[in-house]
């Protein structure tokens, strides 16, 4: 098996792979696919490689043409092959439950007969999940890949869906809406999907549907198509203010710290003197009380100290817990 | 000849882009933003993406050279990603991603970065030129062409190890026909898999951020230049990626039954690391903690134990271990008393100790509570005692795993039973300190 750390797979390759794709060549373009399809500083270190120098200090690959333009000494495109490796990947996922999803039972037969003598890249049985939900969704059920389905390609096609879907809080809830985007938790091991109401063909708000949770849906034929682009879309679900957190070296706290809120955008900042470490963290408004619960479950080596509801919520629940322990506690005694 | 990319820099040595200036090919600074060798890189973008309030010197493990070469290399790298905010310590290089809402892992990157010849990229292109048509030729009429054709001269070993380089990588197909080997193009093409079945690319777009090598998914949704922009992932540790380049060593010794040695550089093990033999058996994944583990048996000290992944390096394959099948039985049964991931002080088949958590939950306001329990309790048992009244209890080696979770029922815990009395005084002494920390002082 080949290496993932291999020169194939890496941007330079790609890059001329691009530049190859076509016989002729400008300079401008060779430069823009290297913006495009490179580092940011590749531009530095590629032209002079791939251009023609007359010291053939190149790699050859081009030669100098009409117009100055240049002309690949390749007769044809650069052919794209799928690597063992990539084929080894596919195998092992097609032992993933969640595999289904995308195939009908045919298909998924015909490319589990195509990759039949092909080894697994790794046997799933060697990962397991310590902390992951035990109630994730099931992905064999019909109904939910059918529900799946038909969201995944409105997501492509931004065709406006009639859902109807029992909420969070057991309401029956039954509107028009357009996904937006496919969301997987692992922990939590459920799809969920991003979408926008759609009330008299105008968007009234955002919304997020556990896939589990719908009962019905069916295409309308009608799109939405003003979509916002996904950087914009998350900002207006975005906290208006971050937490802001201190968080202190006791029990390798900051480690551990910065190791579980690594999926969180955060800014972070040392106070050498005291050791401790300020944090801001932003996070989705709707994971506010998961964002709570994490936070508290680091005990008095973190403390929240901004905003003050935040650390209110905060407060209300360590009143409670302190009164529990203690009343009971007392109860017990007499 | 190993190609070099050589710059100047005639700022401070430290920022930016600005001027730098191309060499040719002398070997001079010696800065390239490729690599060969991933280790020394992966401890670099590990420590920009989960520390982001170190300065330049607080990377204490290697020169301030070595630092500015491996932060400019990361800054081309990730772009935008890489942040930059000052203090009164100096400047602060971080990698600051939102990792919930992006389409694609931009550490990725570290894996599109691996260096190589002149003579790597041209043959990788002419022999896939000359192979085009499907032919199947061998090495003698390969190297002709390359005269003929494109009048490039290679001698015929560095053909052949191209050659066989890419018949291993799947790219080409090797025939022998009378004791001669012939190459051919394999014609599993990316279009054809995209093409042939449909939903393959959705699949693969969902796979490629996936926690298991999703990297190698990334790759082939780039190699036949398509990406994800359907799906995100939530509690996403997007720098597991890093570890990835482990994995195919230690699941090859879990395959074929083998010992691996590799060198620990944990936390407390930065300037000593440690070197250990061990037997394993899996990778263990918290996806709270964001963090990955080799649970292994370790024979020096006849115990099961769990290494963290982002502190293993250089792993290296042993031999044969003949009770392996022995071990694994006896890990299995002790896999079943982890909490987590930690096997306590317990030797190969240890005693375990139970926790019990008594909890207070409003049946009529708070099923969503009781939900959470069942859901999260893993190995343990959650009872009805009475009205509103929980227990969870489990038997564990490590309570401590046990009570770092409880905590995330602050607000609802009664009662902590079990586990050692160090473990429940620890407990409510933290609430008192919160209680003084947000109640007393605090507001």
């Amino acid at each position: 098996m080949g290496s993932i750390f291999s020169e194939i797979f890496g941007v330079y390759y790609r890059a001329v792979s691009d530049m190859l794709d076509r016989s002729e060549i400008t300079e401008n373009e060779i430069n823009h696919i290297i913006s495009e399809k490179a580092f940011r500083d590749s531009v530095l270190f590629l032209p002079s490689k791939i251009i023609p120098r007359k010291d053939g200090s190149d790699w050859q690959l081009l030669k100098n043409g009409a117009d100055g333009k240049y002309n690949r000494i390749t007769k044809n495109p650069p052919v794209k092959i799928a690597a063992d490796i990539h084929k080894r990947w596919l195998k092992s996922k097609l032992s993933d439950p969640k595999i289904k999803l995308f195939f009908d039972d045919a298909t998924y037969k015909r490319l589990s007969e195509r990759l039949s003598d092909t080894l697994p890249l790794y046997d799933r049985r060697n990962y397991r999940y310590t902390d992951m939900f035990s109630d994730g969704d099931d992905f064999s059920d019909e109904k939910y890949r059918e529900n799946f389905r038909k969201i995944l390609s409105a997501v492509k096609t931004h065709e406006i869906l009639d859902i109807d879907f029992t909420s969070s809080r057991n309401n029956r809830v039954h509107r028009f809406f357009v996904p937006v985007k496919l969301e997987y938790s692992h922990k939590n091991n459920r799809f969920r999907v991003y979408s926008q109401m759609i009330v008299n063909g105008k968007s009234v708000s955002g919304g997020i549907i556990n896939i589990a949770r719908i009962n019905t849906v069916n295409g309308t034929g009608e799109y939405y198509k003003d979509i916002p682009d996904t950087k914009t879309y998350f900002s207006e679900r975005r906290c208006t203010v971050p937490v802001t957190v201190s968080v202190t070296p006791e029990r390798n706290g900051i480690e551990r710290f910065m190791m579980e809120f690594a999926s969180y955008e955060k800014h972070t900042e040392m106070d050498i003197e005291s050791g401790h470490c300020t944090v801001k963290i932003w996070y989705d408004k709707s994971d506010e009380t998961e964002l709570l619960i994490q936070l508290l479950s680091f005990g008095p080596v973190i403390e929240i100290l901004d905003p003050d509801d935040f650390r209110a919520q905060a407060a209300e629940r360590i009143k409670k817990q302190y009164e529990l322990l203690y009343s009971y506690e007392t109860a017990d005694n007499t | 000849m190993q190609v070099t990319f050589v710059c100047y820099n005639v700022s401070d040595g430290a920022e930016g882009i600005s001027g730098i200036f191309l060499k040719g090919m002398s070997r001079v600074s010696g800065f390239s933003e490729l690599i060969k060798s991933f280790e020394k890189t992966r401890d670099y973008v590990r420590d920009f993406f989960i520390y982001g309030y170190k300065v330049r010197n607080e990377f204490e493990r290697k020169s301030s050279r070595t630092y500015d070469n491996e932060k400019r290399r990361v800054e081309s790298w990730l772009g935008d990603n890489l942040k930059y905010d000052y203090s009164r310590r100096g400047k602060h290089t971080s990698i600051s991603v939102d990792c919930g809402h992006i389409h694609e892992n931009p550490l990725y990157s570290a894996y599109y970065s691996k260096s190589f010849t002149d003579n790597d990229i041209r043959l990788h292109f002419l022999l896939i030129d000359i192979l085009y048509g499907g032919e199947s030729l061998s090495l003698k009429e390969i190297t002709d062409r390359l005269s003929d054709d494109y009048q490039q001269v290679f001698d015929e070993q560095t053909v052949r190890g191209k050659l066989k380089e890419y018949a291993d990588e799947g790219i080409f197909v090797k025939s022998r026909i009378k004791k001669t080997d012939y190459f051919s193009l394999s014609k599993d093409t990316t279009e054809s898999f995209f093409n042939e079945y449909e939903g393959l690319s959705d699949a693969v777009k969902f796979f490629s951020e996936d926690e298991e090598f999703g990297v190698v998914g990334n790759s082939l949704l780039k190699t036949a230049e398509m990406k994800n922009d359907i799906f995100l992932r939530k509690h996403n540790f997007i720098v597991h990626t890093l570890e990835d380049i482990l994995l195919p060593d230690i699941f090859d010794a879990i395959d074929n039954k083998r010992y691996i040695s590799f060198v620990n550089f944990g936390t407390a093990n930065r300037v000593s690391p440690v070197s250990y033999t061990a037997v394993p058996f899996r990778i263990l994944c918290s996806l709270r903690t964001g963090r990955r583990y080799l649970a292994a048996y370790v024979p020096e000290y006849n115990r099961f134990n769990s290494f963290r992944l982002d502190y293993i390096k250089c792993i290296k394959k042993g031999v044969v271990c003949e009770n392996y099948d022995i071990y694994y039985e006896k890990y299995l049964k002790n896999e079943n008393r982890c909490f987590g991931v930690s096997f306590g002080t317990r030797h190969e088949l240890g005693t375990v100790t139970p926790v019990k958590l008594t909890l207070y939950i409003n049946e009529k306001t708070e099923g969503f509570v009781i939900d959470r329990l069942n859901r999260e309790k893993r190995m343990g048992t959650v009872e009805r005692i009475s009205e509103n009244i929980y227990t969870y209890t489990a038997d564990v080696f490590d309570p401590n795993e046990v009570m770092h979770w409880a905590k995330t029922f602050i607000g609802r815990i009664i009662k902590v039973e079990g586990g050692s009395e160090k473990i429940r005084k620890k407990f409510y002494k933290d609430i008192e300190r919160m209680h003084r920390m947000y109640i007393e002082e605090g507001l």
